[in-house]
C-alpha cells in the first residue's frame, strides 16, 4: 500500500493517468494524468466547460467510474468502487419519490438502532433546515429544499468526502446564492473535505479554498489557483473581482479554449 | 381517471380567475355543479325508456322497462340465486386473477430483473400474447373439461398478461440515475430490487393489475356464456334460452357493478401503496 504522507482524515490522493469512453465513433479520451491531492477538510471546486472531463473525474472519486488508468487513494488507501466514505451530490436530486424526507436522509444508514438512527436523521435534516418538512414528500419540496434534502442525504453516512456534481446548475439565481452560502455553513460545521464541480466561476471563486481549472480534450487540469480570501467573501470587491477573472483569464487563455473565448467568435 | 377527476383538472389549467369566478351574467340561471352534469343524459334515457315502455311502444320480451329490470334482480335476490349465482362469478373471477396475476409477477419481476429471463422468455410470452384469448377456448375444454378448472385458466390468461407486461417493462425502466443511487450506499442485488426497483416499478404495477382484473371479467363472462351450470354469465344464457330479456339485462347490469365495484377496491389498494408520493 502507497503511504501519501496523510496524518488527518479526508486526503484525496488523485493519480489518474487516463481515462477513455470508447463508443461506436472510437474512443474518447476524457481524462489524462490528473495529478492532485487534497487535502483533509479542504474546499476544492473544479471548474472547465462542459466536456472537459470535471464531472468524469468527480464519478472516479464517487467509485462510479471504475475502469481507468490510475488510481485514487483517500487516506492513503486505494479506492475500488463506491463507498459510504463519500458522500455525493448530483445536478438532478436523485431523491426517492416514495420516501418522505426523513426516510430518504436515511435511505444509507443501516445497521443502527432505530433510536439513534431517528436522532442522527433529525440531526441532518435540521443541518439542511428542514425540520419543517420531515415527514413531507419530496414532490412537496422546491428545487433548493430538494437540493437540501440532497446533501443531507449525503453527509447522513458521516462521509470523509462531500462529492457535488454541479449541485446548484439548476437552481434560479438567488437560490443558487443562498445554497453558496448553505453549502459553507454545512462545510464550516462538519470540516469535511469537499470536491464540487461547476461550470460558474464566480460559484467556485465565491466557495474554494483552491479552483482548479480544467481544459478539454484531452480532460486535464490546466492550473490550479488558492483563494486566500477570507469569509464570507464579498462578490463585488476588488480582490474577489480580480481572482474570477485570472480564473477566466485562464480558462480562456491560448491553448486552453482561446478559440472559444467572446472575442474570438 | 373518473369524470369528476378530469373536471377538476380541467378547472386548474384555467388559470385566469375570471373562469373561475362565476361572471355576473350567470346570476339568476341555474347552476348545476360539474358532476351532475354527467348524470342527465343517461337519467333522461332511463326516463324515455321507462315511458315509451309503460306506453307499450316498446316489446316487453325484448325491452322490458328499467322498473321490470330492477324488480328482476330484486326477485332474484330474495329466491337466494342472485348470492348463488353473483358468489360463483366473483370466486371464479378470484381464483382466476389470483393465479393469472401471480404468475404475471413472478414472470413479470423475473424477465424485468434478469436480462437472461428476459432474452430466453419474453418472446414466447410475446407471441402467445398476440393469439386472442377466446381461442384458447377449445383448447382448455379439451384439456381440463367443460368443468371449473378450464374456467379458471381462461381468466388466469386474461389477468396474466397485462401484470406480466407493466410489471416486466417497469422494471426495466427505472431510471438508472436511481439505481446509482443504490450503488452509491452499496446495496446488494436483493436490496436493489427491495428498495428502489420494485418501489419505482409500483405505480405502473397497479396499472397492470387494474387491467387484469377488468379482463378478468370480461374472460369470466366469455367462460360463463360458453358453457356453466352457475354464475351470472349462466343466468345469462338462460335469460336468452328462455326469451327473458329482464333476465340479461339484470345480468349486464350485475357484472357492471361488480366489476366497477372490485376496480374501485383495486384503485383504493393502490392509492393506499402509492401513499403520497406524486404521479
Amino acid at each position: 500500500m502507497v503511504n501519501h504522507g496523510f496524518d488527518q482524515r479526508g486526503t484525496v490522493n488523485i493519480e489518474i493517468v487516463h481515462k477513455a469512453f470508447s463508443g461506436s465513433k472510437g474512443t474518447l479520451l476524457a481524462l489524462k494524468d490528473i495529478l492532485l491531492t487534497i487535502n483533509p477538510g479542504e474546499f476544492v471546486c473544479v471548474v472547465g466547460c462542459s466536456g472537459c472531463g470535471k464531472t468524469t473525474l468527480l464519478r472516479i472519486l464517487a467509485g462510479l467510474e471504475t475502469e481507468y488508468e490510475g488510481a485514487v487513494f483517500l487516506d492513503g488507501k486505494k479506492l475500488l468502487g463506491t463507498g459510504l466514505d463519500r458522500g455525493v451530490v448530483f445536478q438532478e436530486h436523485r431523491l426517492l419519490s416514495w420516501l418522505t424526507v426523513h426516510d430518504n436522509v436515511g435511505f444509507g444508514l443501516a445497521g443502527l438502532p432505530p433510536e439513534q438512527r431517528s436522532r442522527d436523521i433529525r440531526r441532518y435534516i435540521s443541518l439542511v433546515g428542514l425540520d419543517q418538512f420531515e415527514y413531507e414528500y419530496p414532490h412537496q419540496l422546491s428545487g433548493g429544499m430538494s437540493q437540501r434534502l440532497a446533501i443531507a442525504r449525503a453527509l447522513a453516512g458521516s462521509p470523509e468526502v462531500l462529492l457535488l456534481d454541479e449541485p446548484f446548475a439548476s437552481l434560479d439565481a438567488l437560490t443558487r446564492m443562498r445554497m453558496q452560502q448553505e453549502i459553507l455553513r454545512i462545510w464550516e460545521a462538519r470540516r469535511t473535505t469537499v470536491v464540487l464541480v461547476t461550470h460558474d466561476i464566480e460559484e467556485a471563486v465565491y466557495l474554494a479554498d483552491r479552483v482548479v481549472i480544467m481544459s478539454p480534450q484531452p480532460g486535464t487540469i490546466r492550473s490550479i489557483l488558492p483563494v486566500p480570501l477570507p469569509r464570507p467573501r464579498d462578490r463585488t470587491s476588488r480582490e474577489f473581482v480580480r481572482l474570477r477573472k485570472s480564473v477566466h483569464d485562464e480558462l480562456f487563455a491560448p491553448g486552453g479554449m482561446a478559440h472559444l473565448a467572446p472575442g474570438n467568435l | 381517471m373518473s369524470t369528476a377527476e378530469q373536471n377538476r383538472s380541467v378547472m386548474w389549467n384555467s388559470s385566469t380567475p375570471e373562469l373561475t369566478a362565476r361572471p355576473p351574467d350567470n346570476i339568476g340561471r341555474i347552476y348545476i355543479p360539474d358532476r351532475l352534469l354527467g348524470w342527465i343524459v343517461p337519467v333522461t334515457v332511463l326516463l324515455v325508456w321507462e315511458l315509451l315502455a309503460r306506453l307499450g311502444m316498446l316489446p316487453p320480451n325484448w325491452l322490458p322497462a328499467p322498473t321490470v329490470v330492477g324488480k328482476t334482480i330484486y326477485q332474484l335476490a330474495i329466491a337466494g340465486d342472485l348470492l348463488k349465482h353473483a358468489g360463483t362469478t366473483i370466486a371464479r373471477v378470484a381464483v382466476g386473477f389470483l393465479l393469472g396475476a401471480g404468475a404475471g409477477t413472478l414472470l413479470g419481476g423475473l424477465t424485468g430483473y434478469l436480462r437472461i429471463a428476459r432474452k430466453l422468455f419474453d418472446p414466447l410470452l410475446q407471441a402467445l400474447r398476440s393469439v386472442p384469448s377466446i381461442a384458447w377456448v377449445p383448447l382448455f375444454l379439451l384439456w381440463l373439461g367443460i368443468q371449473e378448472t378450464s374456467k379458471i385458466a381462461l381468466i388466469s390468461v386474461g389477468a396474466f398478461f397485462p401484470v406480466y407486461l407493466n410489471l416486466s417493462v417497469a422494471m426495466r425502466h427505472v431510471d438508472p440515475k436511481l439505481l446509482e443511487v443504490g450503488k452509491l450506499y452499496r446495496l446488494s442485488s436483493f436490496q436493489m430490487v427491495r428498495r428502489i426497483i420494485l418501489p419505482a416499478a409500483l405505480p405502473e404495477y397497479i396499472v397492470g393489475l387494474r387491467s387484469g382484473l377488468g379482463l378478468a371479467w370480461m374472460f369470466v363472462v366469455a367462460a360463463e356464456l360458453l358453457g356453466a351450470s352457475s354464475g351470472i354469465g349462466y343466468l345469462m344464457v338462460d335469460g336468452e334460452m328462455t326469451g327473458r330479456a329482464a333476465v340479461i339485462l339484470a345480468s349486464v347490469i350485475l357484472f357492471a357493478i361488480f366489476g366497477k365495484a372490485t376496480d374501485w377496491m383495486m384503485n383504493a389498494v393502490g392509492r393506499k401503496l402509492l401513499g403520497h408520493r406524486a404521479r
